[in-house]
């Protein structure tokens, strides 16, 4: 077992891991946070997408230790960074029933903040591909990219 | 399992050389956690190697120098790679839309793979070369020879890939790339890409008609009969035709995805597409 540190959604964790581990299995079964989900594991699916050092990844295609001294930040993080206020991408996904069992909801939602930060007012086609690596097992997509660009105008009528 | 995260290359050939067939070097992982269960009896060692400073995009005299470690993401917003000569490279990346993957795969492992990947088959029609290090010294091969056959490569043990370079290519040069995939999250079925260069009378001087994904033997192929088919004639759509008809000497692979016969009609679409693509771009001496 290795000792390791993580730094998730600004808070440390010191954690035993094995190298294979699986980012997504020690912050879901390690740490503690559910919110990041994990659906395929062979990085296929998007459920447990989260930011490391701000960049969209498939936590379950990063090993554990190779994260060390990244600034990982998970669905939870988001509602934090939002002053425990939903943030307006999750807003919208709950006005535009954006989900049905909401299994690939993290995921999305992490995908499309992304977006939004880079590129606060995407067309349908942009919003389309930065969810590209994202299944939706119960086919919501259309609502999904409905609640995507209906928080980005929300984002950029309050900004 | 160990996990060794070395700082300097020497002391990465150490490891390689002490694991050998046993250590694993690693990058952006995809691949090695994506087959993690399977792997998983293989490795003694993993090896991260991305702390060797092998994360760059660079241009000389040579050509284009990309290091092994460098992400798919890298090279698309690069702007060595985006337009221009190579722009080819930001075209092939484009064509993989998972925004998470291309964040953490890595050129290096993509050449290494020697699977359904797509880069590979860009690099096989820009003549690459793959720069190979250890600790008996570094080498370079081409990218026709690096791969030995599916899942299959001429790394020996103790060596890994340093770089991939691509020579300059000739004024009025054009690539196209092409793909055919189920979903974005699904390995290609087909890809391909091209390369035309014309001379100032529009006289095709040299082509490159590759297929990749889809053959028989597993890795990118390049088909002698469309790229003869093109050379010292004056390119038209009907010759672009003809062209892609002759790429049927590229024998493809029948299995549960997708049959032999579709694949053969799939890779014949895909570079009468990438020779339009690539045709134009020469045209115009830009890359598409």
């Amino acid at each position: 077992m290795n000792a390791i540190n993580l730094k998730i959604n600004k808070e440390h964790y010191d954690v035993l891991v094995k190298p294979h581990w699986s980012l997504a299995y020690v912050i879901r079964e390690k740490v503690g946070l559910t919110g990041t989900k994990t659906g395929c594991e062979m990085g296929t699916c998007g459920s447990c997408t989260l930011l490391l050092d701000g960049k969209p990844v498939f936590s379950c295609l990063r090993m554990a230790i190779d994260a060390q001294g990244c600034d990982i930040r998970t669905i939870e993080g988001v509602e934090e960074e939002n002053n425990g206020e939903l943030h307006p991408l999750q807003e919208a996904f709950v006005q535009d029933h954006g989900m049905q069992c909401g299994f690939c909801t993290p995921g999305m939602i992490i995908a499309a903040k992304h977006l939004l930060e880079h590129n606060p007012d995407p067309t349908e086609q942009e919003v389309r591909e930065a969810i590209g690596g994202h299944l939706c097992r119960c086919g919501t997509y259309i609502r999904i990219v409905r609640s995507i660009l209906n928080a980005a105008a929300v984002m950029r009528a309050g900004s | 399992m160990e996990y060794y995260s070395p700082t300097d290359l020497n002391e990465a050939y150490a490891l390689l050389d002490k694991y050998g067939e046993d250590a694993i070097p690693i990058a952006g992982s995809t691949f090695y956690m994506g087959h993690r269960e399977e792997l998983f009896d293989e490795v003694e060692a993993v090896i991260n190697i991305k702390q060797l400073g092998l994360s760059y995009i660079r241009q000389d005299g040579d050509g284009l120098h990309i290091g092994a470690t460098t992400t798919l993401n890298e090279i698309f917003a690069h702007g060595l790679t985006r337009k221009g000569p190579f722009g080819i490279l930001a075209t092939t990346v484009q064509e993989l839309n998972i925004n998470e993957v291309r964040n953490m795969a890595t050129i290096g492992g993509e050449v290494c793979i020697a699977g359904e990947v797509d880069m590979p088959t860009t690099l096989l029609a820009y003549d690459a070369d793959i720069v190979i290090g250890g600790s008996k010294g570094v080498r370079r091969m081409s990218m026709a020879d690096f791969h030995i056959g599916y899942l299959n490569n001429a790394l020996e043990p103790g060596e890994m890939v340093l770089e991939v370079q691509l020579p300059q290519p000739p004024a009025n040069t054009g690539g196209g790339f092409a793909k055919f995939e189920r979903t974005a999250a699904d390995l290609p079925i087909v890809n391909v890409a091209t390369r035309i260069s014309l001379d100032d009378a529009g006289v095709c001087t040299d082509a490159r008609v590759v297929a990749g994904a889809a053959t028989l033997s597993g890795i990118p192929e390049r088909s002698g009969a469309a790229e003869a088919a093109l050379l010292n004639q004056v390119i038209d759509a009907a010759l672009i035709e003809a062209a892609a008809a002759a790429s049927a000497d590229v024998a493809c692979i029948n299995d549960f995805r997708v049959s032999a016969e579709i694949r053969s009609l799939w890779v014949k679409c895909g570079i009468e597409d990438a020779l339009k693509r690539a045709f134009a771009a020469a045209r115009q001496g830009e890359q598409s």
